[in-house]
């Protein structure tokens, strides 16, 4: 347990840190390679999220037996688990990692072959896949102590850890949210909030220790910092040029869904804010040539295509200046008070876009677009993705005629490149492109 | 045409309102007790009614889009309201978009049912539910809730329940074909309960302990047994269905032991977590397992068919655990998926009599 925990603390504190700086430095000596296609440079914050997340990831292989760990959905309430000391883990983050690397057919297979449908979340069979096969671009992930699960995403992810839970055999702390239809009730968040604590009291089991009420309040500012920081990177792309693409965006996620209620994740955010805004006022734009047009993606990115996809639409002058996506990290931060981090996690957690009906996901994409001066939008119509994507239809038709947005329904998979059609999607996109004249 | 003519006399000759109601888990009780006539919406089966179903994505199950194109074509006007109890992910976004965007103009309600494991906080927010579902039906129904009926709409389906298992259970000793059985059974899902009643007891006389069905037995789980004709093939192949989990049938059936009612709201909590593990309410996958399990060994069943609908993702993600148990315990199993067609395939009817056949012969996968 000493020398495990010493093995963790030495790979969080100085291998990994030392292996990034090296890692950095040949990068250097090499010279920066020269971003290719319609991009601007990288962001300097690119290398450090880099950094962080290789740190992230490596001391995770050395947690399970050093500190408890516990496998997290990106909608849990993590901020409850920080002041217990959990290692948290984001199975999703590591399947979009899977996803970019491509090798999602290949897990997919090995758990296809078990019985599980390929018409199931293609996160989950990519995770499933991971275990069954011990392939993973994280190298290792360590075995959890605890399953964490919050519904407001999905139902799918209970399945999901369910699964886990029975291979793993360790106990559920299920965060059930209740759909919202129009306002939630009363008793939907007092469920909630019970559940909150109810959960508390397994994850101190767990962890073996009780939970100090003060530090929590503590994670929860954090958390809602962190978020409002988050938010504010967004935001600078409401300027013209952004200073970025949305699909930045996607990968500068990773803190704030795997280090949320951290100082560290907060302070790279500051870092990230400050170079944004430094491109803002320099004029420089995520694309190298002119921003003709400006649009907004929903749903999950195509992980495995996201660079074909703005490479095209960036040469013909098309950027990403929003994502509903994104935004979800940041939408409900306000909500958060830390005097009272239970009933308003509740609340904030119940809030998010996926828990909520269609005319407040309508109200989101237009105010949206207002905002960031979007003239199109593109909706990847998310086989993976049933809650994200039952309603784009919908959702396409009245952003075109109610707030006269171009809108184009994109169909692909987050995860599985076997349900992407390159060629048929290029031309659909081109057509798209073509139709702002 | 049917129902919707019942639907009308039901409203002529007893003044009855109608709720439509999307699957699967709702307190049937509360709308027998203030006399609303609950209609349930399974798809329908067969071709969509409608353009409608174009709204949602191919990769979502037909239950869904079909009941969107239904909704919309005005397949359901002669209800009064249409409840969406919280079953999936998909038929919880289709409430929002059938009554939001269009599809669905009378009152839209919803039974948020919990997930998981009972726990305190479950049956606390289940009680809010009830009454807070109550509420909305006595709207719709134009009337309050009187609390001794509906003691006695708990007892009356306490009853329908006790007759249902009763002819599951003994279906070997029942001189019905499958068809004929099912037919009967999801009657239920239409007629008012009284009725429904009326036909369960005249189909238990016909209960023979002494009868034994001729044919391989087999389990069947799955959401709902449409087409009708998958189980007349299986049949006509010489097996029949000797023990259910359909989430349709058996699925919803409560084996409580019939004691005082008490206090009505905590008897109808009660009834909610005493139906079966269902994958739909995320209960604990081994308790389903071991549910299964017993209603093999019950029922002497040789074989499993899972049945299910095309991109549920609740019972595929059960779909391994269920392979497991049985393939440890050497049990031949039959995987079918369809998407509420209306007839079967060729491939379909051939794979059934195969494994029929050699269910017939004694043999194992």
């Amino acid at each position: 347990m000493i020398l495990r925990r010493l093995q963790y603390e030495l790979a969080a504190r100085a291998v990994g840190p030392f292996l990034t700086a090296l890692d950095d430095w040949q990068r250097r000596a090499k010279g920066t390679k020269a971003r290719t296609g319609p991009f601007s440079p990288p962001l300097e914050s690119l290398r450090k999220l880099k950094d962080m997340m290789t740190v992230h990831y490596l001391s995770g292989r050395y947690a399970d037996g050093a500190v408890p760990v516990a496998w997290v959905t990106s909608g849990f309430p993590v901020e409850l688990l920080r002041p217990l000391g959990f290692h948290t883990v984001y199975p999703e983050n590591h399947a979009a990692m899977c996803g970019v690397q491509r090798i999602v057919p290949e897990l997919s297979d090995a758990v296809e072959a078990e019985g599980y449908s390929r018409d199931l979340c293609s996160y989950v069979r990519s995770d499933l896949g991971s275990l069954d096969t011990g392939r993973s671009p994280a190298g290792r992930l360590p075995r959890p102590d605890l399953l964490a699960c919050c519904t407001n995403i999905c139902q799918t992810v209970l399945y999901w850890y369910r699964d886990l839970a029975r291979r793993f055999q360790v106990p559920l702390l299920l965060v059930d949210t209740p759909f919202v239809y129009g306002e939630p009730t009363d008793h939907q968040i007092r469920y909630v909030a019970d559940q909150l604590e109810e959960g508390i009291e397994m994850a101190e089991k767990v962890a073996g220790r009780k939970l100090d009420r003060a530090a929590l309040s503590e994670a929860a500012r954090l958390g809602r910092d962190g978020s409002q920081l988050w938010g504010e990177c967004l935001e600078t792309a409401r300027n013209r040029p952004a200073p970025w693409t949305g699909v930045d965006g996607f990968f500068h996620l990773g803190p704030i869904v795997a280090m949320r209620g951290t100082e560290e994740c907060n302070a790279y955010y500051r870092m990230l804010k400050d170079e944004l805004q430094d491109r803002v006022k320099r004029g420089i734009g995520g694309l190298r040539g002119e921003e003709k047009h400006r649009l907004l993606w929903d749903n999950l990115p195509v992980w495995y295509a996201t660079r074909e996809i703005t490479t095209l639409l960036g040469n013909g002058g098309f950027n990403f200046v929003c994502t509903t996506y994104t935004n979800a990290w940041a939408e409900a931060s306000s909500l958060i008070d830390p005097a009272d981090p239970i009933v308003s996690a509740a609340r904030t957690y119940s809030m998010v876009m996926l828990n909520r009906d269609l005319p407040n996901k309508l109200r989101l994409l237009s105010r949206m677009t207002g905002e960031f001066g979007a003239d199109g939008a593109v909706l990847h119509s998310d086989r993976s993705c049933k809650p994200y994507s039952i309603g784009q239809v919908d959702l396409k038709d009245r952003l075109a005629s109610e707030y006269g947005v171009k809108t184009l329904l994109l169909e692909a998979d987050h995860n599985d490149p076997r349900a992407w059609a390159s060629e048929l999607s290029s031309n659909r996109l081109t057509a798209f492109m073509e139709s702002f004249g | 045409m049917v129902r919707e003519n019942y639907i009308r006399r039901q409203r002529e000759e007893h003044g009855r309102r109608a709720v439509a109601v999307l699957p699967i888990h709702y307190p049937k009780e509360l709308l027998t007790a203030l006399d609303l006539l609950s209609v349930e919406v399974w798809g329908p089966p067969g071709a969509p009614r409608s353009d409608a179903a174009g709204r949602i994505q191919p990769y979502v199950c037909s239950v869904v889009r079909n009941a969107l194109a239904f909704l919309a074509s005005g397949g359901a006007d002669v209800v009064d309201a249409a409840l969406f109890p919280h079953t999936c992910d998909s038929i919880q976004q289709l409430a929002t978009l059938a009554h939001d965007f269009g599809g669905w103009k009378k009152p839209a309600l919803t039974f948020l049912h919990p997930k998981g494991e009972p726990r305190p906080s479950s049956r606390r927010f289940v009680a809010a539910e009830l009454r807070g579902l109550a509420s909305r039906l006595e709207e719709v129904a134009g009337r309050r809730l009187d609390p001794d009926r509906l003691a006695a709409a708990i007892q009356l389906h306490r009853e329908i329940d006790l007759h249902r298992a009763a002819l599951l259970d003994g279906r070997a000793g029942l001189d019905m074909d499958d068809a004929e059985l099912y037919g009967l059974l999801r009657r239920g899902e239409w007629l008012w309960p009284e009725e429904h009643r009326a036909e369960l007891v005249a189909a238990r006389s016909r209960l023979d302990p002494a009868r034994r069905r001729p044919g391989a037995p087999v389990l069947v789980t799955g959401y709902v047994p449409e087409p009708i004709a998958t189980l007349e093939i299986l049949n006509a192949a010489g097996a029949f269905v000797a023990a259910d989990d359909y989430a349709a049938v058996g699925r919803r059936i409560a084996r409580q032991p019939d004691g005082p009612i008490g206090d009505p709201w905590e008897a109808l909590a009660d009834r909610l977590a005493a139906v079966p593990p269902c994958p739909t309410r995320a209960t604990d996958q081994d308790a389903r397992m071991r549910h299964l399990v017993s209603l093999l060994d019950r029922s002497g069943a040789r074989g499993v068919v899972i049945h299910v609908v095309k991109f549920c993702e609740p019972e595929l993600f059960d779909v391994p655990a269920i392979r497991r148990t049985f393939a440890a315990r050497g049990v031949p199993l039959l995987y079918l998926e369809g998407e509420l067609e209306r007839q079967l395939s060729g491939q379909a009817v051939t794979r059934i009599e195969a494994f029929a056949e050699m269910l017939g012969q004694g043999g194992t996968t």
